[in-house]
């Protein structure tokens, strides 16, 4: 399967920036035909290497050899004719052109005249699309299809240009658990057709599944190349981490059996339909589910985002209502958004005006905020969840994913939320900030908090619930204890039901 | 008190000091006790009314209605006080009431409609200046009241009143968007709409808010505009709401909101109204101080925009330096 001379060889790559050595004599081999995983902390260096590769910049010394001969990559466009695709976490798609136009973006069959193609360009993107052996229209609207499927059309692009080499950057980030299948089978494919992918993911699990070698950095350097054996989770763990973290998930089972949060019979207009279940305290309910199956909706009719058309939300033994998000609030409800960027921080205030603005409310006395308080309490915090000091200077945009997001939790700290929903509370932060997320868990359960973690990442919803709820189409299909389900139950009893809600409220 | 005085407020400060030494060089009736406190007359009402403007633009709206409203308000006004008899004491705080109920509507249509700000104050813009021709068939009213005029033209302890008023209301802004619950509110829902909401933050009523103080704001411009002028007329307040609009750009206030410092619009107002009051004194034609002033707020935005080149253009020299020590490094290893 692989040959033995790299078709891309990175020697000695070395980059610095103000203050910091990002890439330090970092050496990649890419073989044709075979996935090469990129792996390491935040800021050990990865991007900074994709970037290189990509020609998105130069690196200050090193060489670049193609088939064995040295090149330069003087900028994006060369590294495309070089046969460099890359698929960056943030996709570069326009959601109004239809799946044809997205796939030969910037490189349109003309026909003599100099006009577009149309026949040739849709027939090729359905050569391509059929050779993927995906199901999409090359006449679909981009932006209607889901995120998963959009990723595809994003490989197809890489496809459909006949890429030597194909770097992805954390391509799983926002799938659900059968669309990282399909897409796994798809990289499968690309690599029996002979082409060297680059996969770069903080997801563990599945690198162990589908990379064949390895690359682990930490602080620039390159601090595990694994070319012949596979390596393991733990072993990978550590040596991103730099020492030996033992218990990857440090569950604390804090949970009692007093019941202070029970749903029955919700349903929204977002598809939510029948949803029941109860929530002790000190619990950690875990819900379960590929994308778009309806975790996030069922967090939005718990909180007052989605009006409820009918069900009865019972708190403490009372009935409520919860007519808008303050409501929720109010009553110790909590959530930590999806995706921190757009529904959770608001980057032009610093950590203490993020911390405070779920509790606006109760810092002010007359409608005049008590701002020293707010310092102090923001000092406390930020000392407590060991968010970088830096925060109480500079406004958040300028700090880390996991410190961001573990800002976003401390708003919640400091409202002292009784009930704190977490949607996706770990995704796209690193290892180390994760187990600060999952040892922050533990402390508020053993305060009496209860928890409703919604998480694609099976294994963690696995290791720090004590219960999961499996939802499909919208609602709760069965509830059972945490130890009770491996990860294959999971993904079998999620993969039912491929089609997302979202499509179905679209239809 | 550091609150207030942060580093926004440096460029704004930097640029209408700089501004006020070119004209004060090259100007030398500039610096006359006269010329000076006919500054803060010029300057007073374009001020008040950028208060409300720059307020809107916090919350990542925009108000393009305030100069058709002035006209329509004074006219409001000069009806009252001509024809209705009502009497001064009562009309002005009537008028204040006015531009309020006038913000009001226009921020419920917005914020409850779901309607672009762009759109309901054009809207506005348009239809108030309509308005205001429906008064005395379209002409102007003039000799209103002779009590009228001291508001704007009074002095105390030898200070015109409009200082004042700018140190009154500024005082007061600056003291709500930095200490208040409302303040704090604004500047969530123009940093980020959707984590307000889920923070549990009235987003629609914050925004409403926005434009009831606009409104109100621009009825304290409308009111110094009749006092000034002792009259009411359809064509006061032409391109007023631009005027605004610049002075909170020149601030450095960003249109996408979430980010200004009020104080900086009142020296982004003295800075165009400074190079206007220098081109008058030379005696430029009014087609060059508009030519002038669209090139003030054209270099104001880039000199925003070119901070972050500038600040790259530093990383790469001090990035240079940096990787000659990576070198070394490298020897090493």
């Amino acid at each position: 399967m692989t040959s033995a001379t790299p078709i891309w060889e990175f020697s000695n790559i070395t980059k610095a920036y103000p203050g910091v050595l990002a890439n330090d004599q970092v050496c990649i081999k890419l073989m044709p035909g075979s996935i090469h995983g990129l792996l390491g902390e935040n800021g050990c260096g990865k991007s900074t290497m994709i970037k290189t590769l990509s020609g998105v910049q130069q690196p200050d010394s090193g060489q670049i050899l193609y088939n064995g001969t040295p090149i330069t990559i003087s900028d994006p466009q060369a590294a495309r004719d070089l046969g460099i695709a890359t698929v960056f976490q943030e996709f570069s798609i326009v959601p109004t052109l239809s799946v044809a136009e997205n796939i030969f973006l910037g490189n349109m069959p003309r026909s003599r005249f100099g006009v577009i193609d149309w026949g040739k360009m849709h027939r090729d993107a359905a050569r391509v699309l059929t050779e993927m052996d995906v199901n999409i229209s090359p006449d679909a609207i981009t932006g209607t299809l889901s995120v998963g499927e959009q990723q595809l059309v994003e490989i197809a692009k890489s496809i459909a240009m006949n890429a030597s080499m194909i770097i992805l950057d954390e391509p799983t980030a926002a799938l659900g658990e059968d669309e990282i299948e399909r897409l796994h089978q798809l990289l499968r494919n690309m690599r029996s057709r002979g082409t060297a992918i680059l996969y770069v993911s903080h997801r563990l699990d599945e690198v162990e599944r589908i990379v064949d070698e390895v690359t682990i950095l930490r602080g620039g350097r390159v601090v595990r190349a694994s070319g012949e054996t596979k390596i393991n989770v733990t072993e990978i763990v550590n040596a991103m981490v730099g020492e030996d973290i033992g218990e990857h998930y440090p569950k604390e089972q804090n949970a009692t059996d007093e019941v202070v949060l029970e749903a029955e019979g919700l349903a929204t207009d977002a598809g939510v339909r029948d949803v029941a279940f109860t929530l002790c305290r000190g619990e950690v309910l875990g819900l379960g589910g590929v994308l778009g199956s309806g975790r996030t909706e069922i967090a939005r009719a718990l909180f007052g985002t989605d009006e409820l058309r009918a069900g009865q939300v019972t708190l403490h033994g009372k009935p409520v209502r919860f007519r808008r998000e303050i409501d929720a609030i109010r009553a110790g409800l909590a959530l930590v958004p999806e995706n921190r960027k757009f529904d959770g921080l608001f980057f032009n205030f610093r950590a203490s005006g993020n911390i405070t603005a779920a509790a606006l409310g109760s810092l002010s006395r007359f409608g005049v905020l008590r701002l020293k308080d707010e310092e102090r309490a923001t000092k406390e915090l930020v000392r407590d969840l060991e968010i970088s000091v830096q925060a109480e200077q500079k406004t958040v945009n300028f700090l880390s994913g996991g410190n961001q997001q573990k800002i976003v939790i401390a708003r919640w700290l400091y409202t002292d939320s009784d009930i704190l929903i977490l949607d996706e509370p770990t995704q796209g932060i690193d290892i180390g900030a994760k187990i600060a997320v999952y040892e922050l868990i533990n402390r508020l359960t053993r305060a009496g908090k209860s928890i409703i973690l919604i998480s694609s990442d099976h294994d963690e919803l696995l290791a720090m619930s004590d219960r999961i709820a499996v939802v499909q189409h919208g609602t709760i299909t069965r509830i059972v204890a945490a130890s009770e389900v491996t990860h294959g139950d999971l993904v079998r009893a999620s993969a039912n039901g491929p089609h997302s809600i979202a499509q179905e409220a679209f239809a | 008190m550091k609150r207030i005085f942060d580093t926004q407020l440096i460029g704004p400060f930097a640029a209408m000091v700089i501004v006020a030494l070119i004209v004060a060089l090259t100007t030398e009736r500039f610096l006359n006790p006269g010329n000076l406190s006919n500054l803060f007359l010029q300057v007073s009402i374009v001020a008040l009314i950028a208060i409300g403007s720059t307020i809107v633009i916090f919350a990542a709206g925009i108000d393009l209605s305030s100069g058709s409203m002035v006209a329509l308000l004074t006219m409001i006004l000069a009806q009252m006080l001509k024809f209705l008899g009502i009497p001064l004491v009562l009309a002005v705080p009537l008028i204040l009431l006015v531009g309020g109920l006038l913000g009001l509507f226009i921020g419920l249509i917005t914020a409850y409609g779901r309607i672009p700000s762009f759109i309901t104050t054009l809207a506005a813009l348009i239809a108030f200046r309509g308005l205001a021709l429906t008064f005395n068939n379209g002409s102007p009213i003039f000799s209103l009241d002779p009590a009228l005029e001291p508001i704007f033209y009074g002095k105390v302890i030898g200070i015109p009143m409009p200082f004042f008023y700018l140190l009154f209301f500024y005082a007061l802004a600056a003291f709500t968007m930095n200490f208040t619950k409302l303040g704090r509110e604004i500047y969530a829902v123009g940093g980020n709409p959707s984590a307000a909401v889920l923070t549990g933050i009235n987003v629609r009523k914050v925004q409403t808010t926005t434009f009831v103080i606009a409104g109100f704001m621009t009825a304290v411009g409308a009111i110094l505009m009749s006092a000034r002028l002792n009259s009411g007329s359809p064509n006061y307040g032409q391109t007023l709401e631009l005027q605004a609009i610049a002075a909170a750009v020149v601030g450095g206030a960003s249109l996408a909101g979430g980010r200004g410092n009020i104080l900086a619009t009142l020296m982004g107002a003295m800075t165009i109204v400074i190079v206007q009051n220098g081109l008058n004194l030379n005696a430029a034609p009014s087609s060059v101080q508009n030519i002038v002033l669209g090139l003030i707020i054209l270099m104001a935005v880039g000199i925003d925009m070119w901070r972050a080149e500038v600040s790259t253009l530093m990383r790469n020299m001090f990035g240079r330096s940096s990787a000659k020590s990576s070198t070394k490094i490298k020897k090493e290893a």
